[in-house]
């Protein structure tokens, strides 16, 4: 029995719902609003006493974190593999999975925040009502994590998280320039572990991704966008686009 | 063929790795870099690891870089005693622990002894120098990390931020062991072998947050890791890492 706790299907919650669709996995799909803070709800922190989400349970059991998540399904339901049958190959999925945890993914969301969080995902709220809201969160991290989102990102932390992203898709563009996956000879948990952020930057950095710019990257993101798997998790969103709304986090890594 | 590249003294990321080795009873050739003359920021290593960063792990000809996927690596690809949970929920446990000790406490150890050492590691440099130095180290963030201590201009409400989470870490921590000889389950792994590496030293010095009235389950842990045959060794063929007072010479 599978019970998946989701947002929208890009970021983190993409990862675990395409992760569950590639295996075969039957799964209930509980989807939990994090712009309405419903992550922090009784029932929730109970399972996660910081409102993580994506949030699996398992036999009861709950498991977080995308990475480990994902690594988690894929050891205890072996069909279907989605790492490597050699070492050298899960290593390299491992490296890249590292490289989305430790600033890929906080430095994607931070961006697309700037873009699309404030104005267009909690559009329903005006500032003030947002600020009291977010005073409301019963979790200490939560409250920091929203206060800073809510301010506004500044012009330095911005630049950071633009040269970060320009430096993981250079990684992204030259390793799919003399490959067709990320890591070993298969799509894996490294695909699943990108795909989900790197959607986002067509849109979000046009100067950065595009046919002309990054030819072997796009083609592989339409690749992964193609697959059954990866067209039946983006469609267990509420909105048309889920590439178009955002939610502050994760943190980034707070020293070099 | 296995070679390590690594700095002394021993602890952290080159630390993990290095006992991971010694644990699975991997034969392996040393090769030390000298951290004091900058030997990691040389073309010749540059070119083995292109982020300038330790450790490094030759295997066959390969290189592995990233010390977590390193010891996982070096589990998978080696006989000898597992290192990880066969359970695959303890094994989910064991990688939440690596990052947590990694990133979130590991971080925030590191961004307060950098603060600490490094005006005393760059010795009697010019400022110039250490500039040029700078300039060398091919990571962004770190370069940036390096800077913000070499001229003390951490923000204090970080530092802070840091000392608040290594605190709550050590209470975590002891939880953990209070209910258990090792960190997940029952078995010795992975999440041992990086806790010693990157905290057993906050014992002698921050004895104010480890100490036998707040963390005993800690320090009784902390001497069964010294008694285990691979950690005698691991002490015996490097230096451990210094007390503050040598830390300050």
């Amino acid at each position: 029995m599978l019970d998946l706790y989701h947002w929208e299907p890009n970021g983190a919650s993409g990862r675990v719902l395409i992760a569950l669709e590639e295996k075969g996995l039957a799964y209930s799909s509980c989807y939990v609003d994090v712009l309405a803070f419903e992550q922090y709800r009784p029932e929730l922190l109970e399972l996660s006493e910081r409102g993580e989400v994506p949030l699996l349970v398992h036999d009861g059991a709950a498991y977080t974190e995308a990475s480990y998540l994902c690594e988690f399904l894929d050891e205890a339901f072996p069909s279907r593999p989605l790492l490597p049958s050699d070492a050298r190959g899960r290593w390299e999925v491992r490296v890249w999975q590292k490289a989305v945890d430790d600033g890929f993914a906080a430095s994607v969301s931070e961006l697309a925040w700037q873009a699309y969080g404030g104005a267009r995902g909690v559009g329903a709220l005006a500032p003030g009502a947002l600020c009291a809201a977010v005073e409301r969160i019963p979790v200490e991290e939560g409250r920091e994590l929203w206060r800073a989102a809510a301010a506004g990102l500044g012009e330095e932390q911005l630049a950071r998280a633009r040269s970060r992203v320009q430096e993981a898709v250079k990684k992204i563009e030259a390793q799919l320039t003399s490959a067709q996956w990320l890591a070993g000879a298969a799509y894996s948990l490294a695909d699943v572990a990108v795909f989900p952020y790197f959607k986002y930057l067509p849109e979000l950095c046009p100067g950065l991704v595009s046919d002309a710019a990054t030819p072997h990257a796009m083609s592989w993101m339409r690749a992964v966008a193609a697959r059954p798997a990866v067209r039946s998790a983006l469609a267990r969103g509420r909105v048309v686009d889920p590439f178009t709304v955002a939610a502050p986090g994760p943190e980034q890594v707070r020293w070099g | 063929m296995v070679e390590l590249y690594f700095f002394q003294p021993l602890g952290s990321n080159s630390g993990r790795v290095f006992l991971a080795l010694l644990e699975k009873g991997v034969a392996f050739t040393e090769r030390e870099l000298n951290g004091r003359a900058f030997e990691h920021l040389r073309p010749e290593y540059l070119a083995v690891n292109s982020r300038g960063q330790v450790p490094t792990l030759i295997h066959d000809g390969r290189i592995f870089t990233e010390g977590t996927a390193i010891c996982e690596y070096i589990d998978d690809a080696f006989e000898g005693p597992p290192l990880r949970p066969r359970d695959p929920r303890e094994r989910w446990s064991m990688r939440r622990w690596c990052r947590f000790i990694d990133s979130d406490l590991g971080r925030s150890l590191m961004m307060i002894h950098w603060n600490r050492i490094v005006p005393a590691f760059v010795g009697s440099r010019t400022r110039e120098e250490v500039e040029r130095i700078l300039c060398g180290v091919p990571d962004p963030d770190r370069r940036r990390a390096w800077r913000r201590a070499y001229l003390q201009e951490t923000p204090p409400a970080e530092l802070e931020e840091s000392q608040r989470r290594v605190a709550a870490a050590s209470q975590r921590i002891e939880a953990a062991l209070a209910g258990s000889p090792w960190i997940v389950g029952t078995r010795y792994s992975l999440a041992d072998i990086d806790l010693f590496n990157f905290y057993a030293f906050v014992a002698e010095w921050s004895p104010q947050i480890v100490n036998d009235r707040l963390t005993p389950h800690t320090l009784a842990w902390i001497g069964r890791m010294r008694e285990r045959p691979a950690v005698r060794e691991l002490r015996a063929r490097t230096r451990v890492p210094p007390s503050p007072a040598a830390a300050s010479t």
